[in-house]
């Protein structure tokens, strides 16, 4: 008879446990083998300029010299941006412009979602038309809303100006404390049809049998969807709420098309200053820096969405 | 039909021999096919058309005609500021090149201002430049400071130093070795709507003598009739602000360093000095206390301008000779009483020289464009195709050609275009050319530093945005702008 004790049959567990993961890496070789030059590629294209950023963040590229003449200076640019009241600006902007993209965006987004969710004469008209600022090219928005705005002759201003309402074209994005709503609206218009579009393909997903349940039940209109709809949307919401923050961090074109980051840094967000110390002021260092900084916010957002997803996977799985 | 109304103002406009010569280096003051000690419109009138040149021949004994070859080349091109016909010259130059050249392979490749120099600068970064490059007079000096261009001068491609403006010479010249050879030199001008003169109460047919006359008559304009008084630009990013500006920067007696003087050493800065706050506080003055200019400044370009000031909406800017050609090609665009009213405007456009300041000084933007071979480790391929470059930077710096593809905007980078017989029939073809080119011997170059892009195209719009904004205080921005050149001349950041 063997003595089998505690310790012992813990070893062999994860003895065979390994042998086990080794045995199945060895059975989807092929799935390996299939991924293996999508991986080499990713290397390439993600893995090595990330490293370079982070190298180039510790050196300093005045304009007179070439890269490779880079000056190293640790820790400098690191600093210089962390104590720079501009950083500090274009970081408050960043943050308006992201959660007030996501959160409008999202409601927005939520409640037409749930409004064409009903059935109703037109509402496939409806639908493709609340479509159409997310599928239009995000260059053409920006020009047409710059138009919109424009303080002499935009097209708000020469209605209210032409009903009375206004004795001069307000102004929109020439004013430091309008431009970044002025620019966030524009940004939400575009946004909102994707939230919704994800919401309606998450109300698909509530059993109908639930809702009618509650309703024999005497459920009103708002608890159906307190305690069976919305509960069902978690976790789609929760994408939808990363996949959007993580846009609204990278958004560039509409800030940048628009005002180019003006009046006086008033609507730069950290993507479109990134790119102005870079390819305008060449200063690659400090840009790799902040980069780096963003990067990190970015890489946390998407520990979430994972999170999220992997979540999500768990609940389908079980149920 | 229009008058050219030039007046008293293009008389006191011929030659300033001492700003002449402060465009001469020394090694230019050699015998220049033009005599610039007599600039003036009467003499550019006497010179046009007693020359004639054959291109094809010229520039066959820089590269054979018959030569084999191919070339990558990016160049700053047309863009929906420019009028049509400078579009049709464009076109013209590529299509004689290759009929020229039939052998030579041309990827050519055409890019706005603000676009060029950011993807210029990033091809370098991936040695995947072209092998030539035909670049805003402001960038030459950042990419020859960083070695990335060939030496090459008039010489290597058959013409003659002497044979261009002694000014632009500078801004291809990098510790002493010449990086490029320009292609079109510009002086812009100042220009008027002489019917909105006359309702504001303002005589039409006289441009604002000073710079504090513009101030005065943008407010007069703007009380009076409740338009827009001066085109003020101030954009960052945007080459058109600096175009502007810095005008007026000189005019006051300010600067960003000593790049007014007649040896600019460009060791001290001088954007905060009292003479550059006062140019700035002019600005401040039109935008946030008379609000006499357009709201949009601060994210416009002079594209912006040119439909407002057709639209009669707009007083006063300065601008190219071009513009009287882009307002035809807007007018002929308009449609119903717009083309009526557009042509009103047209009518009543007058040209005149740019104020000055308050000591009667006198400045414009030497500006205008050079063309540069690249080292052949930074472009794809690791190769430059050396005589297909010279060829066709010989067909473009050809009296013929240097003349024709700045026909309405610029000027010919080869002084020996303005013998041509296409100058002749330019100046009778283009309206106010006498007033634009009545600037030149005012023209200043920008600092021929490396970083002189980053200064005009990023500090100095960012002061007048800090200004104009309300932001900064004048001073503060002042203050600012001449501490953030500092840093960077030091090489802190």
């Amino acid at each position: 008879m063997t003595i089998v004790t505690g310790k012992a049959e813990a070893r062999r567990r994860l003895q065979s446990g390994r042998s086990g993961v080794l045995w199945k890496m060895w059975e989807h070789r092929a799935d390996y083998a299939y991924v293996l030059p999508a991986i080499a590629v990713m290397l390439i294209v993600i893995a090595y300029p990330i490293y370079y950023t982070i190298e180039l963040s510790f050196f300093k590229t005045p304009p007179g010299l070439q890269l490779r003449d880079k000056i190293y200076v640790g820790f400098d640019n690191y600093t210089n941006i962390l104590t720079s009241p501009v950083f500090w600006k274009v970081t408050w902007n960043t943050m308006i412009w992201t959660l007030a993209s996501t959160f409008i965006s999202f409601v927005l987004g939520f409640g037409s979602a749930l409004a064409l969710h009903r059935d109703f004469i037109g509402r496939g008209v409806l639908r493709a038309i609340l479509i159409i600022p997310w599928v239009i090219s995000a260059v053409a928005a920006s020009y047409i809303w710059k138009w919109i705005y424009h303080s002499d002759f935009g097209v708000i201003g020469a209605v209210l100006v032409g009903l009375g309402l206004a004795d001069r074209p307000p102004n929109f994005i020439d004013n430091v404390s309008t431009v970044l709503p002025s620019l966030i609206v524009v940004n939400i218009w575009r946004e909102f049809p994707f939230a919704m579009i994800m919401m309606m393909a998450g109300l698909q997903t509530v059993p109908e049998q639930l809702l009618s349940a509650a309703k024999v039940d005497g459920a009103s209109a708002w608890q159906r969807f307190w305690h069976v709809t919305f509960p069902h949307l978690s976790s789609v919401s929760t994408v939808t709420i990363l996949l959007l923050a993580v846009a609204n961090f990278n958004s560039f074109i509409i800030p940048w098309i628009m005002t180019g980051g003006g009046p006086s840094n008033a609507s730069h967000i950290w993507i479109t200053h990134i790119y102005e110390l870079a390819f305008g002021r060449q200063l690659w260092g400090v840009a790799s820096a902040y980069s780096v900084l963003l990067f990190l916010i970015l890489m946390t957002l998407g520990y979430f969405y994972v999170r999220a997803l992997s979540g999500n996977e768990r609940k389908e799985g079980s149920a | 039909m229009t008058r050219i109304t030039l007046g008293g103002a293009v008389l006191r406009g011929t030659v300033s021999a001492a700003l002449v010569v402060s465009l001469m280096s020394a090694s230019a003051l050699g015998a220049p096919p033009v005599d610039l000690s007599k600039w003036s419109p009467e003499y550019v009138r006497s010179i046009a058309g007693t020359q004639d040149f054959d291109t094809a021949a010229d520039c066959g004994k820089v590269t054979p005609l018959d030569y084999k070859g191919r070339l990558t080349f990016w160049y700053q091109g047309v863009f929906e500021g420019d009028p049509d016909l400078l579009r049709q010259y464009y076109k013209e130059f590529f299509e004689t090149f290759r009929k020229t050249y039939p052998n030579i392979q041309l990827e050519e490749q055409a890019l706005t201002y603000n676009d060029l120099l950011d993807k210029f600068r990033t091809a370098l970064l991936g040695n995947a430049a072209p092998m030539a490059v035909r670049l805003q007079i402001l960038g030459g000096t950042e990419f020859a400071a960083k070695g990335y261009l060939q030496p090459l001068k008039p010489e290597d491609v058959g013409y003659s130093t002497e044979d261009f403006w002694p000014g632009a010479m500078k801004a291809v010249t990098w510790d002493g070795v010449t990086y490029g050879i320009p292609t079109n030199n510009e002086t812009m001008a100042f220009i008027w709507n002489a019917d909105i003169f006359k309702r504001a109460g303002l005589d039409p047919d006289k441009a604002p003598a000073t710079w504090d006359d513009v101030v005065k008559y943008s407010k007069q304009i703007h009380d009076k009739l409740g338009i827009s008084g001066y085109g003020l630009v101030a954009r960052k990013n945007a080459g058109n602000t600096p175009y502007r500006f810095m005008p007026q920067l000189w005019a006051y007696g300010g600067g960003v360093f000593d790049e007014a003087t007649a040896n600019p050493t460009y060791k001290e800065v001088e954007l905060n000095s009292p003479q550059s706050k006062a140019a700035l506080q002019a600005s401040y003055d039109m935008y946030v206390r008379d609000k006499s200019v357009p709201v949009s400044a601060l994210t416009n370009q002079q594209a912006d301008n040119q439909p407002l000031f057709l639209a009669g909406q707009l007083g006063m800017m300065v601008s190219h000779p071009s513009d009287y050609n882009v307002m035809l090609d807007l007018q002929k665009k308009a449609t119903g009483t717009d083309k009526d009213k557009a042509q009103t405007v047209i009518d009543n456009m007058r040209y005149g020289l740019i104020p000055t300041g308050p000591d009667g000084k006198r400045a414009v933007v030497f500006g205008g464009s050079n063309i540069h071979i690249l080292k052949p480790e930074y472009v794809e391929g690791g190769k430059v195709d050396e005589p297909a470059a010279k060829a066709i930077i010989c067909m473009w710096t050809s009296p013929e050609w240097s003349l024709k593809m700045a026909y309405a905007g610029s000027n010919p980078g080869n002084l020996n275009g303005f013998k041509t017989k296409w100058m002749k029939e330019r100046l009778d073809s283009i309206k106010f050319l006498d007033v634009t080119t009545s600037m030149l011997p005012y023209g200043i170059p920008f600092p021929a530093l490396p970083q002189s892009p980053e200064i005009m195209n990023i500090i100095v719009p960012d002061m007048l945005q800090n200004a104009l904004t309300g932001a900064m205080t004048v001073d503060q921005a002042a203050d600012d702008a001449a501490e953030k050149v500092k840093s960077l001349v030091e090489g802190k950041l």
